[in-house]
């Protein structure tokens, strides 16, 4: 991971791309037990161009393949990690960029979403993992479930995660 | 150890340590499906719900 972690934050330092945090199964194992994962989410912004052009996820290919990058279906493999780049394309993923936490792994720093934000995250996404995930941060009490219900109401996931208590948590509290 | 507290005590590893053990969880599910005993896992599944 540090070698993957070192060629994202050059990638970073040479301009490709802007502000990145890991998500996902390897975000959540900052907060939880190590839970097993075949990939990293990557979660990034992509520099601006003039003109507000679409923006590719090509350079980040392109780039990384110079420094030793495989492709692998969607995924890059880098240091034996394959990852993923997830354009924040929307106010929940932006706003989980901007207050991501700082993270040290092996000396190399990076950055880490919120509980809170992964927990909204997987709320959305809504797959049985994602679903799975949201009840360990419960569980292991990983994260602030006042910080968590002001993001649902910020990012309209009212109706998800009533759905998600109805069919998890009723019952359980008391 | 009860699990609850081995998940503790798992949770309450520095980031370094727990990746080490993701790693580790990584190698052995390849491992596995080389052998042939699972089938190879699908990644660049959907991962956003919008």
């Amino acid at each position: 991971m540090k070698e993957t972690l070192e060629a994202i934050n050059q990638m970073q330092a040479d301009g490709i791309i802007g502000k990145y945090a890991i998500g996902g199964a390897v975000g959540a194992t900052f907060y939880l037990e190590p839970a097993s994962t075949l990939d990293v989410d990557i979660f990034v912004t992509l520099p601006t161009v003039p003109g507000g052009l679409l923006l590719s996820l090509s350079p980040i290919y392109e780039y990384l393949k110079t420094k030793g990058g495989r492709l692998e279906d969607e995924h890059i493999v880098i240091g034996g990690w394959p990852l993923q780049f997830l354009p924040a394309n929307n106010d929940l993923e932006r706003e989980a960029l901007a207050e991501a936490v700082p993270a040290n792994v092996e000396d190399v720093e990076t950055w880490v979403m919120t509980a809170e934000h992964l927990a909204a995250i997987a709320l959305r996404t809504g797959r049985p993992k994602d679903h799975n995930r949201i009840l360990q941060f419960i569980e292991q009490r990983a994260m602030d479930p006042k910080k968590l219900q002001l993001i649902v109401a910020r990012h309209n996931l009212n109706s998800k995660w009533e759905q998600f208590e109805r069919k998890f948590l009723e019952g359980k509290h008391g | 150890m009860a699990k609850s507290k081995m998940r503790e005590r798992l949770a309450s590893l520095s980031f370094s340590e727990k990746v080490k053990i993701l790693e580790k969880l990584r190698d052995r599910s390849r491992t596995i499906e080389a052998s042939g005993l699972r089938p190879k896992a699908t990644l660049g599944a959907p991962k956003k719900g919008n």
